[in-house]
């Protein structure tokens, strides 16, 4: 270290507050006892993470006793829990490019990436999960639709390839509230600001990523800058339906004219979700309690909480009634609220934990439902899970599969396995049970 | 909800309560230079020792319970990082209001806490495990999942941006009155 490296390590030293109280071995007990997964015994003949490559020669610097014969062995049990497949996955590189376009709109696309990433086989994974890409997406941004997968990059819009996982099309995009992207027709709608008294989104090409337009939406008081999810959404009649403080407002994508707004009867708006019938608009307030309209009068039919919390959010209707997402610290899960009364909601799958989110998705008529703990699918109508399956952890470290979307025959996944430093998109085979006789 | 029964029938490794209650202060400082704020550090810090608690017996034998404990803390706070989105929205900060603060040193906190809340969360696990943890850049490389060289140039971007930061390159060369 130099002189000012050891000055900021004595200013850090210096200036770090000791803790208001101690962590307890209770506490860390009861996490345990609430993340079943942890508990499990690390499974025989695989090496903790702390034997992978990088940290051999620490181990041996700081003579740490390392047990005979382990340095032989590291490759190759470093690498048994995700053994690529026999014969080469990867197709040939999608020849799809962006083109930048010479455009006002502070957004540029830029070359994608054109490299093959082999697929990897994931040991115990779900659905016969293998591992297409190794990019790393922001948890709940992945969607479907027009034959690609769209996801948030570090800083970016991606259209992936299912075929291959490559990164077919990318643009700068940085949404400061986790809301997917919305894709109406040939257009990808991205949340771009939202801050203050208003919403700013972009829209980008479909196929390209190029930069379309941007669209300001003036939202009535302040909007949910710090607590918003899933803020704009689209529905069956083409509109966007954005979150914009005190209000919904209506807009035309088409030329980015507000049509109406919904004014609510109290409170800031920070989710919303239409049913896919066009008849009903959820709308999460304050991330406590969630207010139904009717959108053909736009009044309001009702308004209900989930007990015992005061975190609602991540809103997703379906004809049965509306799903979101609830949870404390770093634990959440997934909810089902039937005819949008959060009175009777149920809980859906087993979560996530660790700073993992279990947000629901739903794609080609059924709800997916991810984590940590497990995958599910599930009844659109009436909540009723159709499918489940445990999902592996990796030396006892928990493996996280987010809530999959459809893409042709495939299901795919946000996959993170901590313990192995690997992410990547995962490509799955759902059963006939998730896809068969499903009325939405 | 998960019903929570059952903390009674765990088996609490040897020399288990030991560890956290000689390391608890340390790890939690550490949680919170990562996320400026003690309810996140505190989660940090119990999930890491809850991933812990299972693989115990083998990383006491390796002498190195502590290593893991912070890479599973560094791994947890980047994906917390990544699940907001990078959206952090730039706020006051309120003081912290113990007793014995001076406001010297209450400045300095908030120049500090302001400083790393600037840099990417790779570069600020850098300089939590660099700096204050004293990891070396090896050990530090494990923890993140990357290479030396990586490490390398996430302290030298690190130190690069907390030399401009407003306030704190005074601290770093004059200290802080107590």
């Amino acid at each position: 270290m130099n002189t000012e490296e050891r000055k900021l390590g004595d200013l850090l030293h210096q200036i770090t507050p000791e803790p208001p109280r101690p962590v307890t071995v209770e506490q860390v007990a009861y996490r345990l006892v609430s993340e079943p997964k942890l508990r499990r015994e690390p499974r025989p003949r695989r090496r903790g993470p702390l034997f992978s490559r990088a940290l051999a020669p620490v181990l041996a610097a700081a003579a740490v006793v390392v047990i005979a014969g382990a340095s032989a062995g590291i490759a190759v049990l470093a690498n048994s829990h995700h053994t690529p497949p026999s014969s080469a996955g990867g197709a040939p590189a999608s020849s799809a490019t962006s083109s930048a376009t010479a455009s006002s709109s502070p957004s540029q696309t830029s070359s994608p990436t054109q490299q093959t990433t082999p697929t990897t086989r994931i040991a115990g994974g779900p659905w016969g999960a293998e591992l297409i890409n190794h990019q790393t997406f922001s948890q709940g941004s992945l969607v479907s639709a027009n034959g690609s997968l769209y996801a948030f990059g570090t800083g970016t819009l991606d259209r992936i390839d299912p075929a291959t996982g490559n990164i077919a099309a990318t643009a700068q995009a940085n949404p400061p509230l986790p809301t997917p992207p919305v894709i109406i027709g040939n257009t990808v709608w991205v949340l771009w600001s939202y801050s203050g008294g208003n919403v700013v989104l972009h829209a980008f090409d479909a196929q390209t990523l190029a930069p379309i337009r941007s669209v300001l939406v003036p939202a009535i008081g302040p909007v949910a800058a710090s607590s918003g999810s899933n803020v704009v959404t689209s529905g069956p009649d083409g509109h966007l339906y954005v979150a914009a403080g005190e209000t919904v407002a209506v807009v035309n994508p088409d030329n980015g004219q507000l049509i109406r707004r919904i004014y609510l009867t109290a409170g800031t708006s920070d989710s919303v979700a239409v049913s896919p019938d066009g008849s009903r608009l959820y709308v999460g307030v304050g991330r406590t309690e969630v207010l139904i309209y009717d959108l053909s009068s736009d009044t309001v039919i009702t308004s209900s909480s989930l007990a015992g919390t005061d975190s609602v959010g991540d809103l997703v209707a379906t004809s049965g009634g509306v799903w979101g997402t609830t949870g404390t610290g770093m634990s959440e899960w997934t909810w089902f609220a039937p005819s949008g009364d959060l009175a009777r909601a149920v809980r859906i799958g087993a979560g996530a934990g660790g700073g993992f989110a279990s947000l629901p998705s739903y794609s080609a008529g059924v709800v997916w439902v991810g984590g940590s703990h497990t995958l599910s699918c599930a009844n659109p109508a009436n909540g009723r899970v159709l499918d489940t399956v445990t999902l592996p952890t990796d030396h006892n470290v928990v493996e996280y599969f987010s809530s999959p979307v459809i893409s042709g025959d495939h299901a795919y996944s946000d996959y993170q396995d901590n313990a192995s430093q690997l992410s990547g998109l995962v490509r799955m085979t759902p059963p006939a049970a998730c896809t068969a006789n499903v009325s939405s | 909800m998960d019903t929570l029964t059952g903390v009674e029938h765990l088996a609490e490794p040897d020399g288990f309560r030991d560890f956290v209650e000689a390391r608890s202060s340390a790890l939690l400082r550490s949680g919170w230079l990562l996320t400026g704020d003690w309810p996140s550090a505190e989660d940090l810090v119990q999930t890491a020792l809850a991933a812990t608690w299972p693989r115990w017996s083998s990383l006491r034998r390796q002498d190195a319970p502590e290593l893991y404990v912070r890479k599973i803390m560094v791994n947890t706070f980047l994906r917390w990082r990544q699940r907001r989105w990078n959206g952090e929205i730039a706020t006051g900060r309120l003081p912290e209001t113990q007793a014995y603060d001076v406001f010297a040193q209450v400045d300095a906190r908030q120049s500090l806490l302001a400083a790393l809340d600037r840099l990417p969360a790779r570069q600020r696990a850098v300089v939590v495990l660099r700096y204050f943890a004293d990891q070396t850049e090896s050990q530090t490389a494990e923890a993140m999942g990357c290479s030396v060289g990586a490490v390398k140039s996430h302290a030298s971007k690190a130190l690069a941006r907390l030399r401009d930061a407003p306030g704190l390159a005074e601290l770093m060369t004059g200290g802080v009155a107590s």
